[in-house]
C-alpha cells in the first residue's frame, strides 16, 4: 500500500519553502519537500540563530516548539555531521526540519537564545557526537558514564565499545 | 504597529521580508483601525485572541531589529561542498 499523494498540501508546502527562502537568501543552500509531504531548509552554519529566531517570530510562519535535535554522522564526507532541528508550529500546525553541517572541530552557535528546550539536546548531541556547541551554558556530559572517553554515536565507534564492562 | 513600519524603513528596499511583513503589518493596522469591537476584530483577523496578536507583534518587531543586525537578504555567505546534501551517498 502507498500513501495516497496530497497534491494539495505538498503545493501549499513547495510555496512556504520558496516564501522563506526569498526573504533569507543569504543562509538557506536549498529547500527540498519530501515524498511524504515534509518541507526541509538547508542552511549554511553561520545562519543558525538569523533562521531560528526567523522561524520563531515571523506571522506567517510562527514555529515556537522545537521538537527535535539530532545529528547525522556521515563519516565519508568533509563535513561530517549534520545537525537537524524539527520545529512545530501551533498556530498552523505544520512541522518543518532545519538542517546544517560542521566537521568535527568547527564549533556550532548554540540554539538555547532562540528555544530554551535546546539545553539537554544539545549536551546530547555533544556527548554522543563531539559537536561542540558556542555560549551554550553548562556544556556537559549527560547519557555517557563519568569517566568515559570517546563518543558514542559516530560510526567509527565500536559496539562494544572499548573498556570491557 | 507603527513601530515596526519605523523599522522596516530603514532597510533596504528591495529586499523581499521588508515586502512580505510590510503588507503583513498594513493588513492587521488597518483591520484594527476599522473595527472598535474586539470579538469582531478577533474573527476578522482570525488568528487567536487579542493578548496573542499583541505578543505576535512584539515578535515581530524584535524579529525587525535583529534583521537590521543580520540582513539576511544579501546572497550566500558560502556554497557548500557538491557531496554535502546528496543522499543517498
Amino acid at each position: 500500500t502507498v500513501r495516497p499523494k496530497n497534491e494539495v498540501q505538498q503545493k501549499q508546502l513547495c510555496a512556504f519553502g520558496e516564501y522563506v527562502a526569498e526573504i533569507l537568501p543569504k543562509y538557506i543552500q536549498q529547500v527540498q519537500v519530501t515524498c511524504f509531504n515534509e518541507l526541509e531548509l538547508l542552511i549554511h552554519p553561520d545562519g543558525i540563530i538569523p533562521v531560528l529566531t526567523f522561524l520563531r517570530d515571523h506571522t506567517n510562519a510562527q514555529f515556537k516548539s522545537l521538537a527535535d535535535l539530532t545529528a547525522v554522522d556521515v563519516p565519508s564526507r568533509q563535513y561530517r555531521f549534520e545537525i537537524v532541528y524539527n520545529l512545530l508550529s501551533l498556530r498552523f500546525n505544520s512541522r518543518i526540519r532545519v538542517k546544517t553541517y560542521t566537521d568535527e572541530l568547527t564549533p556550532v552557535d548554540s540554539a538555547v537564545p532562540v528555544h530554551k528546550a535546546a539545553n539537554w539536546y544539545e549536551r546530547e548531541v555533544w556527548d554522543m557526537y563531539g559537536v561542540f556547541f558556542a555560549n551554550h551554558p553548562d556544556l556537559r556530559r549527560i547519557l555517557t558514564d563519568y569517566g568515559f572517553e570517546g563518543h558514542p554515536f559516530r560510526k567509527d565507534f565500536p559496539l562494544s565499545g572499548y573498556v570491557e564492562v | 504597529y507603527t513601530k515596526i513600519l519605523g523599522v522596516l524603513e530603514n532597510i533596504p528596499k528591495d529586499a523581499a521580508y521588508r515586502k512580505y511583513t510590510e503588507q503583513i503589518v498594513n493588513e492587521r493596522f488597518d483591520l484594527v483601525k476599522k473595527e472598535s469591537d474586539v470579538q469582531k476584530l478577533q474573527d476578522k483577523l482570525n488568528s487567536g485572541q487579542i493578548e496573542e496578536v499583541i505578543l505576535q507583534a512584539e515578535n515581530e518587531l524584535s524579529l525587525a531589529r535583529k534583521m537590521m543586525q543580520w540582513k539576511p537578504w544579501e546572497p550566500l555567505v558560502e556554497e557548500p561542498p557538491s557531496n554535502q546534501w546528496r543522499w543517498p551517498i
